[in-house]
């Protein structure tokens, strides 16, 4: 705060309208140090002084009450205590060559003038957003010198979402909603983006169909069981042995599908083989005219 | 003629006999859709001068014909590619069926025909007459079949493996013809040697054993070496090739499966009860399955659904499903079950000739039915036994009879035994799909019967003597006599029944089999309480159309408070009333129980039945053992009691039936009490919604409480806690899950006073839609979900509409609005999340049309059109195709026939084209009696040379044509058309000026390709000379004679140049071919005498054969038609049937 005054100062009071509590609060205290200069001024002769070498004064006297105060601090931190002592602030004196013995004599001079104390204004109001509720006490186990309380609102768990709702009968229909909700959104929005048909000529946009599109392969899709399904399949139902298989060999075939035009009867065999895992010793002994290798021409022309 | 025969063995219709067939296909082209292979058959002659040798084949490319290496000349002829020649204004069905049935018997091997005639080389006379062994060596090609062999090609990115591109063998009854030279009958036996070279990547499943697979020189290819050991009939052999994946089956190693890419999951899921088939089959016929091997080919765009031949089967892929699925797997266990039965009866044991073909339906459905039984259980069974009763009696009433066993060639009447019909019956590719169909139906009912008369017992050793004397014969090697014992006939199953049960089933079979017509029952009855005795009067029907009259015994079962008897009446010729005494007396003991059939006894409230009697309910035949409607009178209460109390679901659902006519609180408290009785039989509960339905409706003013089955719907499906919202699904009751997907569909049926769907109703099919919940579920909804759809649209009633009003969205009736939400909502989320079969897409597009047609949204076919197209799940195209045949029914439109029949013609997928021709057959846009803007020439003309050529390549579409036609148009000429008497009246003048610029033109633009173009102009002086003097059946005879002329002439010339067969000829070359033509017709005669004697006899025999058939058919015809009748004989002889005899120059020498 101190360093801050010099240079701000002139452009802050030619601006007071726009003042803040703080603001304020600093230019009463300059002004208080201005009256104690120029009662110092007044004591020590002049009639009168320029406007300049007053501030100047000012400016020098509340460096040095800023510095002492700065000082005292350190010691006072440095023997571990927040709150400095007399002792402190004659050390920080010391340090800064300034002759204790002095200061009570000087304290005592007939011709000195006393200031009347500023009036005490207000404590600057914090906004009320800050405060939500009372700050809490310490508790008797906390020393009194450790930080307050934050305020409630920061640490205190606040109840903003109604009881969850466990009525069988709402969550249906919320369950209901929401998917029927989603699927009309999601649907529309295909609509919206692609082609689409309509029942009636005159309206397009009421009843969006999304426009029929043929498939390369028509049977996939109409038989192989959505990614969807399958997942809950595999939810509902694990017990199930044959389902499991089922699932789990679909991507390895699938897999094996695209291993292009140079693939072997007899190796996707064996891939299907290795796949089945307990039933891979089983398989390998059964002689089926599909499992076993393409012969080479060479053998056939032996024969 | 056959059966004869059958008492000695058989006798091949050929003068040899075929011991063993290679088929050999070097080069599968999936780009091109093309084929190239040679066959060799060994066959030994049976007669001495054996010169030629009739095979059959169609589509085939045929570049070069050896015989022992020697070049053989052929020629290659198929009436059957157009029937009916440059006909000209002749547009009456009769004529075209005759000729199309003289044109299949032209080229029928059971006859000993083929389109392909062999000329032996005379160097190899000497040979021959030694009956030594000939080797016949045909090389050919196929490009783009359009039958019998399908392709499948992904239109994708990558390599024909990678986009998942297959083809298989499809057809219709023998249809190997179509993709290999051979004899295509199923009665021709031959051991077999297949090979395929395919890509490396790709698998040939074929019949028999795979003997060893080896690479090419190249290795970019493989081919595949098939042996088939066990003597098959050449219309069992057949094929798949594509990228399939392989499942062993993990109980039986010698049976594999084979699916698409990416399947292979669902194929393990589906055919993994395969193996219990296998036990029951074996267990009751007590017989090994007959081939080492078995496969199982699943398939896109399948012909059918399942296709059995020999030691494989083709499925089509639809029929794989995953464990979620519930619906689709006891229909798709039940297909596997259907082909393996055929694998026993049907392809190891083949039939004799067409008229035994019963024989073998009727085995592989009642061993069908025998594991039906056993694994669905005997409710299930009774209930699939009493709808295949009801559909083959409402389709022989409707009809006028499905004749099992035709005899031909016997007496004159017996020439056409199926005059009622627009269609021939003599050859299975005559027939018309939906009457085979029936005729399967008909036959394994009647197997029915005959268990019930031998018992089961006798019958399954009947079963095993087959097989096991089939077997013994398969197993003799080169000693091809024994072989016949491996074809059935049906003397052969008699004789075989008589001997193992000693009992004479004579009269059933003459009944059932012999004759066709189903017995229709009427009865009623008084109870007599002087006499304390039941008056029962039972009359019959048997003058309307497919009626029989029925003489012998008939069970008639009668529950009185005593207990159930059983009585068995005489049904005589003339006795109508027949006297059953009653045992208890109507007092009532009421601290007694009542005695069921079952030997249950149990309580009722007998407060409702009438005092004086004793009588609780009567049911006439209730083991339906005769084909028969029953039509029986008898009050409401005994009903309610028969629903009740009787524990046979098929007399509960004929009590059900009943009840819709008494709409009373009683109806209502029995129909309701069915419903929620959990032990009751679920197929009985789901009907009863239906009934219930329908009496609340006739009840609405007086019904009380809420719609019916909403407070049972909610205790059964819904929260405790909040009966508005039904619970989370949970389908792990079967039982209840049909009924929970039924009931909505039921309640939406409901109307109010005002014949609106209630609100309330509505409202809670809406919940429902909204509350389904399948998170926690084992099983998929896609089925539940759709019948909701299903649901939804039921309950649409027609819009209340103002004038004309157009229909926009501001008038839209809130309550469809909401509906239309849904369908909405559904049908989108298809598109992200699509649901198995696309069932619910399916019940959307359904529902849409429901709403078009009740006026709510304004009618449009847009949308179906564009799910019809090719490229959607098949399901879905079937049913936006339903869509717009009901709506080219319903807005007579013009256009959208014509978009129907071009897709007829041109759609990849044959079941597509053929069920679109069904649709527009059972959905009409109008019929024969009907005035309508859509019947013009143009249709005719255009549905005619759909059936005459268009379909040549597929049997199954061409009888489908020919059903249509029959539908719009009847028997007789099309009404549409202008008089063709004037034609005839005025003769020669008449003629000459209508013919020369109507024919000519219309030949040009048949698309008859050159051939024809260049007949025309050779025939003008041929022409004219028969004109002068005769009509007009005559001269589309001559047009004939030209024309097989013009088609010999074509393939000669083919052979000359085998590499260009397709080439245009030149109009230089047309002098030659008419020079050609004149000794052709003269040659033709001489050559029959040329022929062996037997062969002669034979050929004679059917000539005087047909000339009575002609007669005959002469007194169905018009008046008109008179006139033609002198000329007949003369005009006869050159009709398209005998006129295919011709033979080519090359075979003149």
């Amino acid at each position: 705060m101190a360093d801050a005054a010099p240079g701000g100062s002139g452009t802050r009071s030619g601006s007071k309208h726009t003042t803040t509590p703080a603001d304020n609060y600093y230019l009463a205290r300059r002004r208080t140090l201005q009256v104690v200069v120029s009662s110092l001024l007044t004591e020590a002769g002049f009639e009168s002084a320029e406007k300049a070498a007053v501030e100047t004064l000012t400016e020098m006297l509340q460096s040095y009450i800023s510095e002492i105060g700065r000082s005292a601090k350190s010691y006072c931190e440095h023997t571990a205590r927040t709150q400095p002592t007399l002792s402190d602030i004659v050390v920080t004196l010391v340090e800064m060559g300034f002759n204790v013995e002095t200061l009570p004599a000087y304290a005592k001079r007939s011709q000195r003038m006393v200031i009347t104390a500023p009036p005490v204004t207000n404590q600057p109001v914090t906004p009320k957003a800050l405060t939500a509720g009372q700050n809490k006490p310490h508790p008797s186990h906390i020393p009194g010198y450790f930080p307050e309380f934050p305020d409630p609102h920061t640490y205190i768990k606040t109840p903003t979402y109604r009881e969850p709702v466990s009525d069988y009968q709402v969550l249906r229909e919320k369950a209901a909603s929401q998917r029927r909700d989603v699927e009309r959104a999601l649907t529309r929005f295909m609509a919206k983006t692609g082609e689409t048909q309509s029942l009636f000529k005159d309206d397009v946009s009421t009843f969006p169909l999304i426009a029929a599109r043929p498939f390369t392969v028509p049977y996939l899709t109409a038989l192989l069981p959505s990614e969807l399904e399958m997942q809950q399949m595999e939810e509902t139902d694990s017990s199930e042995q044959d389902d499991q298989t089922d699932t789990e060999n679909l991507p390895l075939h699938m897999s094996t599908d695209d291993s292009g035009p140079e693939k072997e009867n007899a190796s996707v065999l064996q891939q299907n083989t290795s796949l089945s895992g307990s039933r891979n010793g089983e398989e390998n002994m059964i002689d089926n005219p599909y499992l076993r290798p393409v012969k080479k021409p060479k053998i056939r022309r032996k024969k | 003629m056959n059966r004869k025969k059958g008492d000695k063995g058989f006798e091949s219709p050929r003068p040899y006999k075929l011991t063993h067939q290679v088929v050999c296909i070097n080069n599968i082209n999936f780009q091109r859709k093309s084929v190239v292979g040679y066959v060799e058959l060994t066959i030994f002659p049976t007669v001495a001068n054996l010169n030629r040798i009739k095979l059959n084949s169609k589509q085939c490319r045929i570049y070069r014909v050896r015989v022992n290496d020697l070049e053989a000349a052929f020629i290659y002829n198929d009436p059957t590619l157009e029937v009916c020649h440059h006909e000209s204004k002749q547009r009456n069905l009769n004529y075209f069926s005759n000729a199309y049935a003289a044109a299949v018997s032209a080229v029928d091997p059971d006859a000993g025909n083929g389109e392909l005639c062999i000329k032996v080389p005379s160097e190899l006379w000497k040979h021959v007459d030694e009956l030594k062994v000939l080797k016949v060596h045909i090389n050919f090609s196929l490009d783009q079949p359009k039958g019998g062999l399908h392709f499948v090609v992904p239109n994708m990115e990558g390599s024909m493996a990678e986009r998942g591109a297959h083809v298989f063998s499809c057809g219709y009854q023998n249809s190997t013809r179509f993709w290999f030279p051979c004899v295509d009958s199923y009665s021709e036996l031959c051991t077999w040697k297949l090979e395929y070279t395919v890509d490396a990547a790709m698998v040939a499943v074929s019949n028999g054993d795979l003997v060893e697979t080896v690479y090419t020189h190249d290795m970019r290819k493989k081919t595949f070496h098939y042996m088939l050991a066990i003597p098959t009939a050449a219309s069992n052999i057949s094929l798949a090739i594509g990228p399939f994946e392989i499942l062993v089956d993990p109980y039986m190693h010698e049976v594999t499966h084979f699916c698409l890419p990416q399947l292979l999951p669902l194929l393990k899921h589906t055919t993994s009860y395969l193996h219990e088939v296998f036990e029951f089959y074996e267990e009751i016929l007590t017989c090994r399955y007959p081939y080492s091997c078995f496969k199982t080919v699943f398939i896109d765009e399948a012909y059918v659904e399942v296709a059995a031949y020999a030691s494989m089967s083709i499925f089509s892929t639809n029929l794989l499903h995953s464990a979620m699925i519930i619906d689709e797997t006891p229909l798709t266990r039940r297909c596997l079950a259907q082909a393996l039965a055929q694998q026993f009866f049907g392809c190891f044991i083949s039939r004799m000739s067409w008229s035994d073909e019963w024989v073998l339906k009727g085995i592989s459905g009642y061993i069908y039915g025998l594991w039906m039984k056993k694994t669905f259980g005997v409710n299930e069974y009774r209930h699939w036994i009493k709808q295949e009763l009801d559909q083959i009696v409402a389709y022989e009433l409707k009809t006028g009879g499905v004749l099992l066993h035709p005899i031909f060639g016997g007496g004159k009447e017996k020439d056409n035994p199926a005059s009622h019909l627009h269609f021939s019956i003599k050859h299975p590719h005559t027939l018309s799909w939906e009457y085979y169909t029936m005729f399967q139906c008909k036959a394994h009912l009647v197997m029915r019967l005959i268990e019930n008369r031998i018992s089961m017992e006798f019958m399954l050793q009947v079963f095993n003597k087959l097989l096991s004397l089939a077997s013994t014969a398969s197993s003799q090697k080169f000693q091809s006599h024994m072989w016949s014992q491996m074809l059935v006939s049906t003397s052969g199953f008699l004789k075989s029944i008589s001997n193992v049960s000693g009992k004479d089933i004579q009269p059933l079979i003459k009944q059932w089999v012999d004759q066709s017509g189903v017995v229709k029952f009427y009865g009623s009855f008084a109870f007599n309480r002087k006499r304390n005795v039941l008056e029962l009067e039972i009359k019959q029907d048997y003058t309307s159309p497919g009626t029989q009259k029925y003489v012998g015994p008939l069970k008639v079962t009668v529950q009185e408070l005593d207990g159930s008897f059983n009585h068995t009446l005489q049904i005589e010729e003339n006795s109508l009333k027949h006297d059953i005494p009653c045992h208890s007396k109507s007092r009532r003991n009421k601290k007694k129980k009542i005695p069921l059939m079952n030997g249950e006894e149990v309580d009722m409230d007998l407060s409702a039945m009438d005092a004086d009697s004793p009588l609780l309910w009567i049911r006439i035949d209730p083991d339906m053992s005769v084909l028969r409607k029953v039509e029986f009178e008898q009050s409401d209460f005994m009903w309610q009691y028969q629903l009740r109390y009787e524990r046979d679901v098929v007399a509960q659902e004929e009590a059900i039936l009943a009840l819709e006519k008494f709409p009373t609180p009683a109806s209502r408290l029995a129909l309701t009490d069915i419903l929620e009785q959990e032990q009751c039989f679920y197929r009985v509960r789901m009907l009863a919604c239906f009934c219930l339905a329908k009496i609340a409706n006739s009840m609405v003013s007086t019904w009380t409480g809420p719609p019916a089955m909403k407070s049972l719907f909610t205790r059964m499906f819904c929260c405790k806690t909040c009966p508005n919202i039904v619970k989370t699904n949970n389908f792990m009751n079967f039982q209840s899950y049909f009924l929970q997907k039924t009931m909505p569909v039921a309640m939406a049926l409901l109307r109010d006073v005002h014949n609106l769907c209630p609100k309330e109703v509505l409202m809670f099919i809406l919940d429902l839609i909204k509350y389904n919940d399948n998170r926690k579920n084992k099983f998929s909804d896609n089925y539940y979900r759709a019948e909701l759809i299903d649901a939804l649209a039921n309950s649409v009633t027609p819009a209340v509409s103002v004038n004309n009003e157009v229909r926009t969205l501001d008038n839209l009736n809130p309550d469809v609005r909401l509906i239309l939400e849904e369908i909405t909502r559904f049908l989108n989320m298809e598109k992200l999340l699509p649901s198995y079969r696309h069932t619910i897409t399916v019940s959307c597009l359904k529902a849409i049309r429901v709403l078009q047609k009740n006026g709510h949204v304004p009618s449009d076919p847009a949308l179906f059109k564009s799910y019809a197209e090719y490229g959607h799940f098949v399901d879905v195209r079937i049913a936006a195709l339903e869509a717009v045949v009901d709506y080219t029914k319903v807005d007579r439109s013009y256009e959208e026939l014509q978009w129907l029949l071009t897709m007829v013609q041109n759609d990849p997928v044959p079941y597509i084209r053929h069920k679109i021709l069904d649709m527009l057959t059972k959905n009409p846009p109008f019929t024969k009696n009907m005035e309508s803007p859509l019947c013009n020439e143009a249709l005719v003309d255009q549905l005619w040379k759909l059936m005459n050529s268009g379909t040549s390549h597929d049997w199954r579409l061409r009888c489908g044509a020919v059903d249509l036609y029959f539908t719009l148009f009847g028997l007789s000429r099309p009404s549409c058309l202008p008089l063709p008497e004037l034609g005839l009246v005025l003769n020669l003048k008449e003629k000459k000026a209508v013919l020369n610029p109507t024919i000519i033109p219309e030949s040009v633009a048949n698309n008859q390709e050159p051939v024809n173009a260049a007949n025309n102009h050779g025939q003008p002086v041929v022409f004219q000379n028969t004109f002068s003097n005769s009509q007009e059946e005559e001269e589309i005879d001559m047009d004939t004679v030209h024309d097989s002329q013009a088609f010999i002439y074509h393939h000669l010339n083919m052979l000359e140049r085998p590499s260009t067969p397709g080439k245009e000829q030149s109009s230089g070359e047309v002098t030659m071919h008419a020079v050609s033509a004149a000794p052709l017709s003269v040659f033709s005669k001489e050559s029959n005498s040329s022929k062996h004697s037997d062969h002669h006899h034979h050929h004679h025999h059917e000539h005087k054969k047909k000339k009575k058939k002609h007669k005959h058919k002469h007194k169905h015809k018009h008046k008109h038609d008179s006139k033609e009748k002198e000329k007949d004989p003369f005009a006869f002889s050159n009709s398209p049937a005998s006129a295919r005899s011709i033979r080519s120059p090359s075979l003149s020498d």
